[in-house]
């Protein structure tokens, strides 16, 4: 609506999961690489080495080895290391029973499958230690492999750990093979857990399962998600294709294993980067063409067809062709073209083509060497929309008719998985060795909890839908608004009939809802950032309520400009809206009662409320997100609110200097919420409950230990005796289960105010989902709250309940929003901090929602 | 009448460090106001104590400025005379850890500094980073596109590193002797001096130069004047204001005209603007163009009151007139005419005429009285309550929003 600068991060595509390739020194040599595809093992073997081969051997036997296998042993990943922080058990109101009651029950489908295993169930792991040692992960696998004591068993091999799903008769074995070569190995296989189907290393295990099951359907690992390539859909108007394929996931849910897949796409141009750079020739010509390719290539992410893997473009290296060699792993010379007709068959047409040239993002540590690989143009396909496209409508929607399944559309793909799995005969088998039974798509029964009354300044209204109220309150009066007397409004000289128009609407809008505006002082400059800056640096004084920028163009440097030196030099509520925003004609009501509210809310106005039961309760939001700049710079945002109705709202921001998004500044931020609220109120709330947001995969522990404690302290220290109750629940917009609600033969979205607090929720957490939004088209994501800290004692019910309701008080939309209020202002406020000012916003703003 | 904000300058603690001895003399004497008119005789001595040598006032070339890495700093008037130097050098991003180059050097910029004259002198110039490592160039780019925004080849204006850092050495240090004290920004001072030696590696000068924080240097002339030492963090909050981002005469030609605001040059302008615009007024010194960019602001001091438009609709002609904006264009112009002088290496501009400002306070505290007085007697001719942005408190805020 406003002016809002929306930068994207910077392209920090995620990278491939490079493995195959051999190394070299980042050197201004033409040193070369190989691509293979490695068939035998899943991940990381090099096949390929250097030129200076003297120096990466001494590397590859010391380093290389010892550290992939002490890594592997014992690491867990990231999502699976939540899994195994249990903190229900301490939270005595929920361990019986964290199911609600109240609700319209519904009948709801989701997108799990069950996973039958036998009672007694049990993983076994096993180390294996190889003698002479052997660092070759290849053959390491094909040695043991070739026994036959374990050929007809269920298995999965690192190199180092064994997993079987059926006991060896001894607790340690010994086994000896032969190279091919001629030499004698022993191994010795030790037992060392035995492994009950709960636990998180099992659940890794039956990825690895899944996973290769998914191979034997024909699909491809990009990135995390499987992919089908032999079943495109080709949207040729565009020159795009988009392989669909599925996220999938396996965990323990309430009291069973389940089997999760959600449909997504990969979207890749049908244009190799070949035909791209003949193209961008034809158009610059010679003289500036290398620049010109440089500037519009560099940064891509490109896939390779002949395996399937993504690599982003580092840089272009013009002096190597194709009929240049490069050294293989065995220390062989070989040229591309030749390598790339004995490898896979695949003939080069072009041979006075450049390389492009990748680096590899080692999996081990940073800091060891970098290895780079050369591709060959011609055999990389651009993937992901350019940058343009997304501005491009008809493209965006071609793309988005495809990718945004309706609820049925979407059932039906997944189930088609299911279908192609118990189908498939060798993927059954795999299922059927180690004991798994894939078995039917879970459907549970959710709640449909009442909608909620809107307060607002003389009468309480029910909304039509509560998704959005705009209507309902067009005319209805806000509950407070300070008068607007004395602001400025900063204009281009080209915007001045606009601005003049647009004023005139703002103040016939403002006066139904009780916000007076009076004239402003306008001041036209020119079109740059800098005479928008002089202009306010002139002009504001501390009577000056608000700043209003009519900006020219959505330019970065505008907004960040304007931002940075109002929130924390010079602290003056700002607003800034395009001027572009402002021609759109017909719509000058809507946009100015839109952004009258804005408005009124950055002088410190309240909107709406809600009937809220709990008297003298705190809210509190918290989100945490990366500075766009500085990688090492991370933001916290905390909104709490400072009256019982919960209509005023204290909010601080702080940038740490840290590698994990985890918070260090909770105690001052919430002492000095405490403060404003006794200063307010006379007194400390009864209960503080603590939304955070912000949190990745594998950092609950992190919360608990770290974050928690800073957080009791504080509401401890404040007062000696009877301190506020606390209660801390992490929010997560991204989960796996997607919930959808049979209605006669169709399937639909879930309508507002669905809980699930059961079958999909995990056994170990006090836990629910919650769907406070609506999809015009495609399907609904539930929102997923975990309850870690809870001194309160609420019941799941109430606690559930005020969840939703707080969902409803987002003052930038008339409407329910997908998190509770508080944490979106806290997005807000660190997106603000992150992307334009990159400073902490001064403490004079801080009662008033300056970042909306 | 003296500006009520101007009194903490020296002769304010001159003042109050002789109320003791008038008391003991019997006089009555509650504050320092009252001890004014029988200090001023005092002040107009010359005295000779090692504190106040009248030599030390006007400070020469060929002596040697304050160590401040030791925070040796004798006195006021050292203080003010003091040089610094403050150096910043901009990078195509940082590689990675494993790399033999860490930095790519692209823009270098040092400005001489002084509290007494602002800015004396400045030096700027673009570098040739020299050839990327191959496989660094997406890296590179980004690292540059989210900062400075240098183009990170076929940039014409890159100079060869070891011209530049000879040019640097003749800047700095132009004469034989000690060499003065560089500061950097604390965050910046790992890659300024990988960049140091890595230039000079390339241009076989070997200069060991001492390169210290500016955080460290306001600390210290914090603890030196007021015995009192300023949080870390204040001081890097007080250093990173955005107030000066777009003003004139700050940044480079290239990124002016190009409207960026990360310039090398800029940074240590910036720097120098903060410190006058905080310590300066302090001490009592009465700020000049060289100190901060007055022309930017002097702007709104002469729009009278009558030239503001309260109505958005009924003044809005009047208000077109005002000579706001173009008085802000032409200073612009006068600022880039400066041409280099005489034998100073290219890239050091030397800034002339206003050095004029020196010598005791007590010269500049009367003229900022005869000032500051003209300016209140211009007030009230004026409608003074309809004039929110005269008043002496807020031209203040304007400046010193920190201080």
């Amino acid at each position: 609506m406003s002016g809002r600068a929306r930068a994207r991060a910077r392209g920090m595509a995620l990278s491939p999961s490079a493995a195959e390739v051999g190394r070299i020194q980042a050197s201004p040599l033409p040193l070369s690489v190989a691509l293979s595809d490695s068939e035998a093992s899943s991940s990381s073997d090099h096949v390929g080495t250097s030129r200076i081969s003297q120096k990466f051997e001494g590397d590859l036997s010391s380093g290389d080895a010892g550290c992939t296998f002490k890594e592997r042993v014992g690491k867990i990943r990231r999502e699976m290391m939540d899994l195994s922080v249990c903190t229900r058990e301490k939270l005595a109101h929920v361990r019986d029973c964290k199911r609600g009651s109240s609700g319209i029950p519904v009948k709801l489908v989701t997108n799990l499958f069950n996973l039958d295993l036998p009672q007694d169930w049990q993983l076994y792991q096993y180390h294996v230690t190889y003698s002479p040692d052997i660092e070759s992960r290849r053959l390491r696998i094909a040695l043991l492999y070739s026994h036959t004591e374990l050929s007809n068993k269920a298995k999965a091999f690192d190199g180092v750990i064994l997993f079987l799903s059926q006991k060896l008769e001894e607790k340690v074995m010994e086994l000896s093979s032969e190279t091919r070569r001629g030499e004698a190995v022993k191994m010795t296989i030790t037992l060392t857990r035995e492994l009950p189907a709960s636990s998180p290393v099992c659940m890794q295990v039956f990825s690895i399962i899944f996973k290769r099951i998914l191979k034997k359907l024909s699909m491809y690992q990009i990135g995390r998600n499987f992919y089908k390539p032999s079943e495109p859909v080709e949207i040729p108007q565009h020159k795009l294709s988009l392989w669909p394929g599925f996220a999938i996931s396996v965990s323990h849910f309430e009291s069973r294993l389940l089997f999760g897949a959600d449909v997504s796409y990969k979207i890749l141009r049908n244009e190799t980067v070949l035909e791209f750079m003949m193209d961008l020739c034809h158009k610059t010509g010679m003289s500036c063409f290398t620049q010109a390719c440089e500037k519009q290539l560099i940064g891509l992410i490109v896939i390779t067809r002949y395996n399937n893997k993504t690599y982003r473009i580092d840089d272009i290296d013009w002096s190597v062709k194709p009929t240049h060699t490069f050294q293989k792993w065995d220390g062989t010379e070989i040229t591309y073209v030749d390598y790339y007709k004995q490898q896979y068959d695949i003939t080069l047409s072009d041979l006075n083509q450049p390389v492009l040239v990748s680096l590899l993002k080692s999996k081990r540590n940073a800091d060891a060497e970098v290895r780079m690989a050369h591709l060959i143009p011609e055999l990389c396909f651009l993937t992901g929309l350019p940058g343009q496209a997304t501005s491009d409508f008809q493209l965006m929607k071609a793309v988005a008719e495809e990718t945004r399944l309706s609820p049925l559309g979407r059932q039906q793909r997944v189930a088609r998985l299911a279908d192609d799995i118990q189908r498939n005969k060798d993927a059954r088998f795999e299922l059927e060795t180690w004991g798994l039974h894939f078995g039917c798509q879970m459907s549970l029964t959710g709640r449909v909890v009442p909608s909620e009354n809107i307060i607002i300044q003389d009468h309480i209204c029910q909304p039509v839908s509560a998704a959005d109220w705009s209507k309902d309150m067009r005319t209805c009066k806000i509950l407070s608004a300070q008068s607007l007397n004395k602001w400025l409004v900063i204009c281009s000289n080209r915007a001045e009939r606009v601005t003049e128009s647009f004023l005139n609407c703002l103040r016939r809008v403002g006066r139904p809802i009780g916000f007076n505006v009076n004239h402003p002082k306008i001041i036209k400059v020119q079109e740059n950032p800098a005479a928008f800056l002089h202009a306010i640096q002139k002009y504001v004084d501390p009577e000056v309520q608000l700043v209003m920028c009519i900006l020219p163009s959505n330019q970065k440097s505008y907004y960040d400009s304007i931002k940075k030196y109002l929130s924390s030099d010079c602290p003056v509520p700002s607003q800034c809206v395009l001027a572009q925003t402002l021609n759109k004609q017909g719509m000058l009501m809507s946009i100015a009662t839109k952004i009258a509210l804005q408005m009124t809310c950055k002088l410190g106005g309240e909107l709406w409320a809600l009937e809220i039961p709990l008297k003298s309760l705190m809210v509190v939001g918290i989100d945490v997100c990366k500075d766009a700049f500085n990688q090492g710079m991370v933001v916290v945002g905390f909104v709490a609110s400072i009256n019982p109705r919960i209509t005023r709202w204290f909010s601080r921001c702080m940038l740490q200097r840290t590698t994990a998004d985890v918070a260090d500044c909770l105690k001052v931020f919430m002492i000095g919420a405490l403060n404003r609220w006794y200063k307010h109120n006379h007194g400390l709330p009864g209960r503080i409950i603590v939304y955070r947001d912000g949190v990745g995969d594998g950092q609950l522990r992190t919360l608990i230990e770290y974050e928690v404690p800073q957080l009791l302290s504080s509401v401890k220290e404040a007062s000696s005796s009877t301190s506020p109750r606390l209660s801390v629940v992490v929010v997560r917009k991204k989960c796996m289960p997607r919930f959808l609600m049979e209605t006669g033969r169709t399937l639909q979205n879930p309508p507002l105010g669905t809980i699930v607090d059961s079958g999909a929720t995990r056994p170990e957490w006090y836990d629910f989902y919650l769907i406070s939004r609506v999809a015009c088209r495609g399907t609904l994501n539930p929102t997923y709250y975990n309850v870690i800290y809870d001194d309160n004692g609420l019941k799941p019910d109430h606690m559930q309940r005020l969840t939703f309701k707080l969902c409803h008080l987002y003052y930038n939309w008339p409407g329910l929003i997908s998190v509770p209020a508080p944490c979106q202002y806290a997005h807000k406020l660190t997106f603000l901090v992150a992307q334009s000012t990159h400073k902490e916003p001064s403490l004079e703003l801080a009662n008033s929602l300056f970042y909306l | 009448m003296p500006n009520r904000r101007a009194s903490r300058n020296s002769y304010y603690f001159f003042v109050q460090e002789k109320i003791p001895e008038l008391r003991r003399r019997g006089l009555p004497v509650a504050h320092v106001t009252d001890a004014i008119p029988y200090c001023s005789a005092d002040w107009a001595k010359p005295v000779s104590t090692p504190l106040r040598r009248p030599g030390m006032l006007v400070p020469k070339q060929n002596v040697s400025p304050l160590d401040m890495s030791g925070l040796s700093l004798k006195s006021d008037q050292a203080l003010l005379g003091g040089i610094f130097y403050f150096l910043n050098i901009f990078s195509h991003g940082e590689l990675p850890p494993h790399c033999e180059q860490r930095f790519l050097p692209c823009e270098i910029g040092c400005v001489k500094y002084s509290l007494q004259e602002g800015i004396m002198a400045d030096f700027h110039s673009f570098i040739n980073p020299g050839e990327i490592p191959r496989g660094f160039r997406f890296h590179c780019q980004a690292a540059s596109d989210s900062s400075h925004k240098i183009p990170i080849s076929n940039f014409e204006s890159g100079h060869d590193q070891a011209m530049v850092l000879q040019n640097l050495y003749r800047f700095i240090h132009p004469n034989p002797g000690n060499w003065p004290p560089v500061y950097c920004k604390s965050d910046d001072r790992a890659r300024v001096n990988w960049c140091l030696k890595h230039m000079e590696k390339s241009s076989e000068i070997r200069q060991d130069l001492e390169l210290l924080t500016v955080e460290d240097l306001v600390v210290g002339i914090y603890q030196q004047k007021f015995l009192k030492e300023p949080s870390k963090t204040w001081v890097r909050s007080f250093l990173d204001v955005a107030m000066w981002d777009y003003s004139s005469n700050t940044r480079c030609k290239w990124h002016e005209e190009n409207d960026i605001v990360l310039c090398a040059l800029a940074v240590c302008k910036k720097i120098a603007y903060c410190i006058s615009n905080s310590l300066a007024t302090l001490f009592g010194i009465q700020l000049t163009e060289a100190h901060v960019p007055l022309q930017d602001y002097k702007a709104s001091n002469s729009v009278t009151p009558k030239m503001v438009v309260l109505d958005a609709g009924r003044y809005q002609k009047l208000r077109v007139q005002s000579p706001g904006f173009s008085h802000f264009s032409s200073s612009n112009q006068e600022q880039r005419s400066n041409t280099p002088t005489g034998d100073s290496p290219s890239g050091v501009k030397i800034s002339g005429q206003n050095s004029s400002v020196r010598g005791r306070g007590i010269t500049r505290l009367l003229e900022s009285i005869s000032n500051s007085s003209s300016n209140i007697h211009k007030f009230s001719n004026c409608e003074t309550s309809l004039s929110p942005y005269m008043s002496p408190e807020d031209g203040y805020k304007s400046f010193s929003s920190l201080s």
